[in-house]
């Protein structure tokens, strides 16, 4: 009896025994073995790595005008697991977030933690909307911090600033695609930061618990070399010519011709940066980089500067213009008007194609060919804008007999607007290529200049000597003698050179009364403070009237004597105050 | 067996000083334990109170940008050029007479030699 419940009591013991052994081996299987896994578990559930973003810098003109901004906006998401009563919250919030009922709800029946509901709701709403969560004891819908770009002048130099957008669909991140947006993305964006932290069950972030973090570092400031002020006189004009000469597209570029400092820079059709999703694709390029035009008689200062400086011709040698008729290589060669023996000044400035073309023939295909590239044609400016084309300049080898004839009046060429007012510029500066520059310099977040960029001269063209004989052409071309009379500008003496191209044809050869008509100019010609180019693609005129000196030339008087007058110019000594003749002049007083 | 003698055989006596000493363990535990606690409380609170300045720096910073950009905007020329049309404001050009210009200072003779303000010719 006794030993029955000896036994007994062992069995009961035994059992006991095994239980706890099942539990201990249990806890050691928990504790020990699976410690790693479950304390990711834990981590994972608690800990998150929470992304500090970095602001991205702002755009300003030379005169700290701010271009480009940003603007904090909080990014919605809902995060399912959280969400306990989708029927309330879905009715709170559907007025806030501007999501229908029905749409919010089938949003937040979610079982994802991460499902973003709106990338960009405005700071109020995202606080007046947790706040009622808070008061309601609602949870599942959080707000981050995010920020979305603004341009504050809209359509006002939107080729230039270009524009974000996001990489790829499924990418929340945008980056710059266009413009100075694009090509000074790595100093534009910054890092962004991190922090480790921990969470409550309800959402909130135990702040003992906070671990590693790192600060964001912010993106920098772009300063660019734009004067917001002759943008605006350069935008309203070309909208105006626009307006009345309905052109296929239109391009005007300042530039100071001492520095390579790109003032104004502006195409039309154009785009509003702020809506985006309005815009054309034709209406985003950036045309007097991205197009290639030929630049007709504007060409003409090359085979004069380099007919000079390699003294094939002086001053005074006179050549023959053939009456207005000059064969050669089985074609004739023809002028506007018939002239007889003319210097270089005067084939400058009557714009003779046949004086052009004997003086490229005089100096032989590899000698001009030279010039021409000297000159920055066939190559890229380097300008900081992304897109740029080189243009087209055939070697030699490849010409034909006719080419030597034809290129000096610009054709057989094929130039970039911004690479025809580099060109004229070398004029302008006695003799200097420079770089184009739109990047005055880099800044930090709080305005601290961390890199200034310096003019940088390309290469000495031709000497100074001959860079003043060919400016003094120039400036007769705006006399009354000359092609271009109504480029005059009160109170200034004015040097350009106009151009009118035929049209080229995508289809081959040239668009029967269609032209590329432009004028560049600089002012005061003595001392220039400016180089000017408008280029009209086709405008809407008869063919009579459509030239360089008729239809550029008093847009670019008006840009010209606005842009004096916002500099506060002096004006030159011994000019007469003869108001220019203008095309369709804005009586409207504008800002700028 | 004398009287006194049977006292001292019955009477446990209480010590003080061992008694005080496990008190004090005992109290310095206590106080350890609700220290901690104190320690950890507060460091909630301060936690708190960092995460609230947090807040407050981040929706400042956020309302000084929304502010910077629509300053942004409403100076912007194309708002300036609206307000204009629609005679809000209005400005007038500068006249050309109303403009005084200050031609270039003179800093040197025509012996290239630079004057000082008291130019010596003209001293007594």
């Amino acid at each position: 009896m006794r030993w029955k419940a000896c036994r007994r009591a062992a069995i009961a013991c035994g059992l006991v025994g095994i239980v706890f052994t099942g539990y201990s081996a249990r806890l050691i299987d928990l504790q020990v073995t699976k410690h790693e896994e479950y304390t990711a578990l834990a981590a994972q559930k608690h800990s998150i790595r929470l992304t500090v973003p970095a602001h991205r810098g702002i755009i300003l003109d030379r005169n700290r005008e701010i271009l480009a901004a940003n603007i904090p906006v909080r990014k919605v998401v809902v995060d399912g697991s959280h969400v306990k009563n989708p029927e309330a919250l879905a009715t709170l919030a559907a007025p806030c977030l501007g999501i229908p009922k029905a749409t919010l709800l089938k949003e937040l029946q979610t079982r994802s933690k991460y499902k973003v509901l709106l990338p960009g709701l405005e700071e109020e709403k995202a606080l007046a909307l947790q706040r009622a969560m808070e008061e309601k004891s609602l949870r599942g819908i959080y707000f981050h911090q995010n920020t979305t770009r603004t341009y504050p002048n809209g359509p006002l130099l939107s080729h230039v600033l270009g524009f974000l957008a996001r990489k790829d669909p499924n990418d929340e991140n945008v980056v710059g695609v266009e413009g100075i947006e694009r090509s000074m993305e790595n100093y534009l964006r910054g890092i962004d930061g991190f922090r480790h932290i921990e969470r409550d069950r309800t959402g909130r972030e135990i702040m003992i618990y906070r671990g590693q973090e790192q600060a964001p570092r912010h993106g920098m400031n772009v300063q660019l070399t734009i004067d917001m002020g002759m943008q605006a006189i350069l935008e309203a004009e070309l909208d105006n010519a626009f307006k009345e000469l309905k052109p296929d597209n239109a391009t005007g570029v300042i530039v100071d011709p001492k520095t390579g400092e790109i003032l104004a820079m502006t195409s039309r059709p154009t785009f509003d940066l702020n809506q985006i999703n309005a815009a054309k694709h034709e209406e985003m390029k950036n045309r007097a980089i991205f197009d290639m035009v030929e630049p007709g008689s504007t060409f003409k200062i090359v085979v004069a500067c380099a007919a000079l400086n390699e003294r094939v011709v002086n001053p005074k040698t006179l050549i023959y213009c053939e009456n207005g008729a000059f064969s050669y290589g089985g074609r004739i060669l023809r002028d506007h008007h018939g002239y007889g023996q003319m210097n270089v000044h005067d084939i400058l400035m009557k714009s003779s194609n046949i004086g052009s073309a004997k003086m490229a023939l005089m100096m032989g295909d590899q000698k001009f060919y030279e010039y021409v590239r000297r000159f920055g044609f066939g190559e890229r400016t380097g300008v900081a804008l992304p897109g740029e084309i080189a243009g087209l300049v055939h070697p030699p080898a490849r010409w034909d007999r006719l080419t030597i004839t034809r290129m000096p009046m610009g054709q057989s060429v094929a130039v970039t607007p911004l690479q025809m007012v580099m060109g004229m510029s070398v004029i302008a500066n006695g003799g200097k290529l420079m770089r184009p520059q739109i990047i005055k310099s880099i800044q930090d977040k709080d305005g601290h200049e961390i890199l200034s960029m310096k003019p940088e001269v390309v290469r000495e063209v031709v000497p100074p000597e001959t860079a003043r004989l060919v400016g003094g052409a120039l400036a007769e071309v705006v006399s009354e003698r000359g092609t271009a009379a109504l480029a005059r500008v009160s109170g200034f003496t004015v040097a350009g050179k106009t151009g009118t191209a035929q049209k080229v044809d995508s289809k081959g050869g040239y668009a029967p009364g269609k032209y590329v008509v432009s004028f560049i100019g600089y002012i005061p010609a003595e001392d220039p403070r400016f180089v000017c180019l408008i280029l009209i693609d086709d405008a809407k005129l008869s063919s009579g009237l459509n030239y360089g000196g008729l239809v550029a030339a008093p847009i670019f008087s008006r840009v010209a004597e606005k842009t004096a007058r916002y500099l506060d110019l002096m004006p030159s000594p011994g000019t007469t105050a003869s108001l220019p003749v203008a095309l369709g002049q804005s009586d409207v007083t504008e800002f700028r | 067996m004398t009287v006194i003698e049977n006292r001292r055989k019955y009477v446990n006596p209480i010590h003080i000083a061992p008694l005080f000493k496990w008190l004090m363990l005992a109290s310095l535990v206590a106080c350890c334990g609700l220290l901690f606690v104190f320690i950890k409380n507060q460091q909630h609170f301060l936690g708190e109170q960092t995460r609230e300045v947090e807040r407050q720096i981040r929706d400042m910073r956020s309302q000084s940008e929304v502010l910077l950009a629509r300053i942004s905007t409403l100076s912007s020329r194309a708002e300036l050029q609206r307000k204009l049309n629609q005679g809000l404001i209005a400005l007038q050009p500068i006249q050309d007479h109303s403009i005084a210009r200050i031609g270039q200072p003179v800093t040197a003779e025509r012996d290239g030699v630079l004057r000082t303000a008291a130019n010596e010719r003209f001293r007594p």
